[in-house]
């Protein structure tokens, strides 16, 4: 048979967690590929998760290349598959397609400090490139966390991040006060400059709503970060994933094969459509 | 190599072709729209153009990608749903149709080839009809590397030369389309051939709508991305999106589910056209929309055609056949925005 992009294939749910509960659930899904299919990624690619009957959705893989016993993807419920997606149950069968996309250059930031900067559901396409530069400690610098959400209740991946601290620097925020939040309160940017990072040898890799990762770019700058020091992930409405369906172009790239990995310097050159 | 065929041998070639599945444009009340033929028939001496260029038979406006069943033990029951083997020839292709078509050769090809697209286009053998007299009045083939002669992307061209068709194989399949009905072709003779090109001159000569200084509209369309000049152009149109719809060389589309039952699931994977003027193209689940109003998504539609997608493939993604033109319910015209565009900040 030939090869065709827009079969998928089967794998089932081996784990769901719920991160958040409520207007804006998230949970986190663990599959395995079924009947011996499978695929290697690299941090920072998508896969496109079906569910037969409502439709395909590009999610981004938030686990390490590094962990081959199963794909994870965190995922807010927003539309129809998402929806979908979180009335599913543990064992029962989804459909993947891919790895799409390109990555994070993460051979070339060796020796480098490498500062994440996620807010809300955008930890999920860093988480990736988190665990393999933690999962390869030695190739790296420091490694810092900065992370923010709406309230406490948002926050994705709780106890891992609390795990994170006996390895890394971590700063969380929340966007208001809360009674018992003893951390920076207020958006993601301002924390980044409440930090004061130090752009000396580091990497800043930053995702989260447009409005927030516009505002990061913009602190980075001002404590002296360059363009090519700060990447970030984008995302735009996909169908096909593989640069032809036409709808989540950014000026004469694809976000789909030429994104989702984007260092400032390259995005800036692109029209402002994401 | 070149023949001669008489107009009357011509429905004979047609029935010679019983191997193919044969297609034509065949006149409706008020326009021609490409059908399967089912008997031999010459082709319609007023005929202009299609109103949908051959596009739609090469990548149909709905195909099933595959049909879905309910989960099993492997994983989901699922029918992949792939053209059949069938050889097709398509007569009367305008080259502007032809052209068009090497433009989404590309775009279905490449690192991911599409093998939907790639198993009807190899399957397709395109016999052009060199037009003597510019099909519409808003033809502009000439200012994007077209011609009205063009042989681009055919296998076979026939030009009329009045009881005649003087007939040119451009291709492996375009041979053997005439070797399956030798006899009806007679060697042609210098005369025909001085005659088709001065009809090509003369047809040239026709065409008399033009967008100027066509090169340096990518570096223009670059300069002028955050102008208010897409306001303007854009004001009048009510986004009912027929301009991609009629294009040659628009390749947007759409994949949905459809169910058929719900218990057990039953449905398929469908993929339709889809429209770069319809606000939800591009709207995400969380209601940001990156081309948000009527300016952006104009602003798209002539910048992929005129710079996005001469920078990723080395073309024009327009080939002058003026449909947009002609079929907009509100009178927006490429060629004028085009120009305007050209004349911006002058």
């Amino acid at each position: 048979m030939e090869h065709n992009d827009y079969i998928p294939k089967p794998a089932k749910l081996i784990g769901i967690k719920e991160e958040v509960t409520g207007g804006r659930a998230i949970k986190t899904f663990r599959a395995k590929f079924l009947n011996g299919h499978g695929f290697s990624h690299q941090c920072g690619q998508c896969a496109m998760l079906s569910v037969f009957g409502k439709g395909e959705s590009m999610i981004s893989i938030s686990s390490s290349p590094l962990q081959k016993d199963y794909l994870q993807f965190s995922i807010m419920k927003t539309g129809r598959v998402t929806s979908a997606l979180h009335s599913l149950v543990e064992g029962e069968t989804i459909g993947i397609r891919g790895p799409y996309g390109n990555n994070f250059p993460i051979d070339d930031w060796q020796g480098k400090n490498l500062i994440f900067i996620g807010g809300g559901i955008g930890l999920a396409p860093i988480w990736s490139v988190l665990q393999t530069a933690l999962g390869r400690k030695d190739d790296y610098g420091d490694l810092t966390l900065i992370y923010g959400s709406r309230t406490s209740a948002d926050i994705v991946y709780k106890e891992d991040i609390q795990a994170l601290r006996d390895k890394m620097t971590v700063h969380l925020s929340v966007d208001v006060e809360e009674p018992g939040w003893e951390e920076f309160v207020g958006f993601v940017p301002a924390n980044v400059k409440d930090k004061a990072l130090k752009p000396g040898n580091a990497i800043a890799v930053t995702c989260g709503p447009p409005i927030m990762i516009k505002f990061v770019i913009m602190a980075l700058g001002e404590l002296g970060f360059t363009d090519e020091q700060i990447y970030t992930t984008v995302e735009n409405k996909m169908k096909c994933g593989i640069g032809k369906c036409g709808r989540c172009n950014i000026g004469p790239h694809y976000v789909c094969k030429d994104g989702p990995v984007y260092s400032w310097a390259e995005l800036k050159k692109l029209p402002p459509e994401y | 190599m070149e023949k001669i065929l008489t107009k009357q041998s011509f429905p004979e070639w047609i029935e010679k072709l019983s191997a193919y599945k044969v297609y034509a444009p065949i006149k409706k009340e008020d326009h021609w729209d490409y059908e399967v033929v089912e008997k031999a028939v010459g082709l319609d001496p007023a005929y202009g153009n299609a109103v949908l260029s051959p596009k739609k038979i090469i990548f149909p406006q709905r195909e099933v990608l595959f049909e879905f069943g309910s989960q099993t033990k492997e994983g989901f029951d699922l029918k992949e749903n792939l053209p059949e083997d069938e050889a097709v020839v398509i007569f009367g292709v305008r080259p502007c149709d032809a052209k068009a078509l090497t433009g989404t050769d590309k775009v279905f090809s490449g690192d991911f080839e599409d093998p939907y697209y790639r198993k009807r286009r190899d399957a397709a053998t395109l016999v052009g009809l060199s037009c003597n007299t510019p099909p519409s009045k808003n033809c502009f083939c000439l200012s994007v590397d077209g011609s009205p002669f063009s042989k681009t992307g055919l296998d076979v061209l026939l030009t009329d030369l009045g009881e005649t068709y003087f007939v040119e194989t451009l291709s492996d399949k375009g041979e053997q389309l005439v070797n399956a009905a030798s006899a009806f072709f007679s060697d042609s003779k210098k005369k025909e051939k001085k005659e088709v090109e001065k009809l090509q001159i003369d047809a040239e000569k026709k065409i008399v709508r033009q967008v100027k200084d066509v090169k340096s509209l990518p570096g223009k369309l670059k300069e002028i991305f955050d102008s208010s000049f897409w306001d303007d152009e854009s004001l009048s149109c009510i986004r009912c999106g027929i301009c991609t719809y009629l294009c040659p060389t628009c390749h947007c589309f759409d994949i949905c589910d459809e169910v058929t039952c719900e218990y057990p699931l039953a449905g398929k994977r469908v993929r339709t056209w889809d429209n770069c003027q319809f606000p939800d193209f591009t709207m995400h689940s969380s209601g940001h929309n990156p081309r948000p109003d009527k300016a952006s998504r104009l602003r798209q539609r002539i910048q992929h055609k005129y710079n996005y997608f001469v920078e990723r493939y080395d073309e024009y993604q327009c080939t002058g056949c003026g449909r947009c033109i002609g079929k907009c319910p509100v009178g927006i015209d490429i060629i004028e925005v085009l120009n305007k565009v050209n004349e911006h900040g002058a």
